[in-house]
């Protein structure tokens, strides 16, 4: 005859504590597994923006970022980045250049399309319209959120690429063509998957659209 | 070469560098920022760690010591405080580079000019002896890097004797001695025998660091005096103001 054994209170308790200690390991485990939890949506109804023709509009996975462009400071390039924006070309421009909490860099349009991103080019890629010149502005501060083209190793070699740092970075100041700020949704931005052990990125997050707000 | 390509992008993400914003900008792992507020708008930079750079990572430099690294930044800084933004500018001087033990292919070295990423790397532990002068001498490379023109070998050799010869290679000679000369012949150091744009560099930091010293030299000296001559006034064609 088998006899029944009944659990004593403290193993009932240490019973209930791992359910209940598997309900929130499940629960953290998808909580976390959203990487955009805890960024804030930028709302665009309270905003009351001057100078709409210089407002850029970024939607990333983890929502929207609103961008100052500066055209007093590089006509050219400002010029430039909005055309490429009007044509649609950054829509799905992977930010397939990541330095953790520090930069992020995307608008390869020729081999850095995530649908037919080609991982041996990106960061080589051409727009056709030719290089620019770098339009340096000494005075002007890489604080965080500062939007600015990238370029080669030498100057005046600017073309489609662009990138947003997430911090200050002084030594920045008069090397590279700022082009405007993040006003808005920066913390989206530093929600952009990074490489495992690489400043370049496999599978890299991208751009969803680009467009001027009006 | 697609293949080569494949296989740097397979060691670049297998074997990563430490990139940070430095890296990003002059592709040297490992820096930190010494001072970016100087007058002359030179960026002076540390290795916080050693690094190697170049295709084969030939090139090498250990960790600057914070002892050393204050005393040397102030001695370099002080000399190239001379120069100006514009001239600096010209001649692609941007960023300064202090470590310790710098070597290209384990032959050590004073320092490398780089007229590309605009950078001087230094080794702050040279002999202290020369360490001032050799400052100039590496700025001299920029200069002379950045103005191929009006640099003209053939005409440096033609003060030289006509039976005289160059050792052919800067790093591979055992000529490296960088005391003057007491009996000059149009020499001021041993190693200025070895290529003509060393020979340059160093009649320029002379020029810059013991004129007096060069120029009592040259009282005797015709083919010193025209190497002198020919150096001030190219410099003076880049920047009337410096000498």
């Amino acid at each position: 005859m088998i006899k029944k054994i009944k659990a004593s209170r403290s193993e009932k308790i240490l019973l209930l504590f791992l359910i209940l200690l598997g309900i929130f390991s499940f629960g953290f485990f998808y909580s976390i597994k959203n990487k955009c939890l805890f960024v804030d949506d930028v709302n665009l109804e309270n905003q009351n923006f001057i100078d709409k023709e210089n407002i850029i509009l970024m939607e990333v996975e983890c929502g929207l970022v609103v961008i100052r462009l500066i055209p007093e400071t590089s006509p050219n390039s400002v010029k430039r980045f909005k055309l490429l924006t009007e044509k649609g070309l950054y829509n799905n421009s992977a930010f397939y250049k990541v330095i953790d909490n520090t930069l992020i860099q995307a608008g390869d349009i020729e081999y850095g399309n995530i649908e037919n991103i080609d991982y041996v080019k990106v960061g080589s890629g051409k727009s056709s319209l030719g290089n620019l010149k770098s339009e340096i502005d000494e005075d002007f501060k890489f604080t965080e959120g500062s939007v600015a083209m990238a370029r080669g190793d030498d100057f005046d070699t600017e073309d489609s690429e662009f990138f947003i740092i997430l911090k200050d970075i002084p030594i920045y100041n008069g090397e590279y063509t700022p082009i405007g700020k993040v006003i808005l949704g920066l913390d989206a931005l530093k929600k952009i998957k990074k490489g495992n052990k690489s400043n370049y990125v496999l599978r890299p997050d991208y751009i969803k659209s680009l467009k001027l707000i009006d | 070469m697609r293949i080569l390509i494949i296989i740097f992008i397979f060691f670049s993400y297998y074997f990563p560098i430490n990139a940070n914003e430095i890296f990003n900008l002059i592709k040297i792992p490992n820096l930190e920022v010494l001072n970016l507020g100087s007058k002359n708008k030179i960026k002076y930079l540390s290795s916080k760690k050693n690094f190697a750079i170049g295709i084969t990572k030939n090139i090498t430099c250990d960790k600057a010591s914070e002892n050393n690294l204050k005393k040397k930044y102030e001695i370099i800084k002080k000399n190239l405080d001379i120069y100006n933004y514009k001239f600096l500018n010209k001649n692609n001087i941007k960023f300064v580079v202090l470590c310790e033990n710098l070597f290209i292919s384990g032959i050590g070295t004073a320092g490398i000019p780089d007229k590309q990423k605009r950078t001087l790397i230094l080794d702050i532990n040279f002999n202290p002896k020369y360490f001032e002068r050799v400052i100039h001498h590496e700025v001299f490379h920029m200069i002379y890097d950045s103005n191929p023109n009006l640099f003209d070998e053939n005409v440096w050799r033609d003060f030289n004797d006509k039976s005289f010869q160059y050792a052919g290679c800067s790093i591979c000679s055992d000529s490296i001695g960088l005391d003057e000369y007491k009996e000059t012949d149009g020499f001021i150091t041993e190693y200025s025998k070895t290529i003509p744009s060393e020979d340059m560099a160093e009649i320029y930091s002379f020029i810059i660091k013991k004129e007096n010293i060069l120029t009592k030299l040259s009282e005797e000296d015709e083919k010193l005096k025209k190497k002198i001559n020919f150096i001030k006034n190219s410099i003076n064609k880049i920047d009337s103001q410096i000498f």
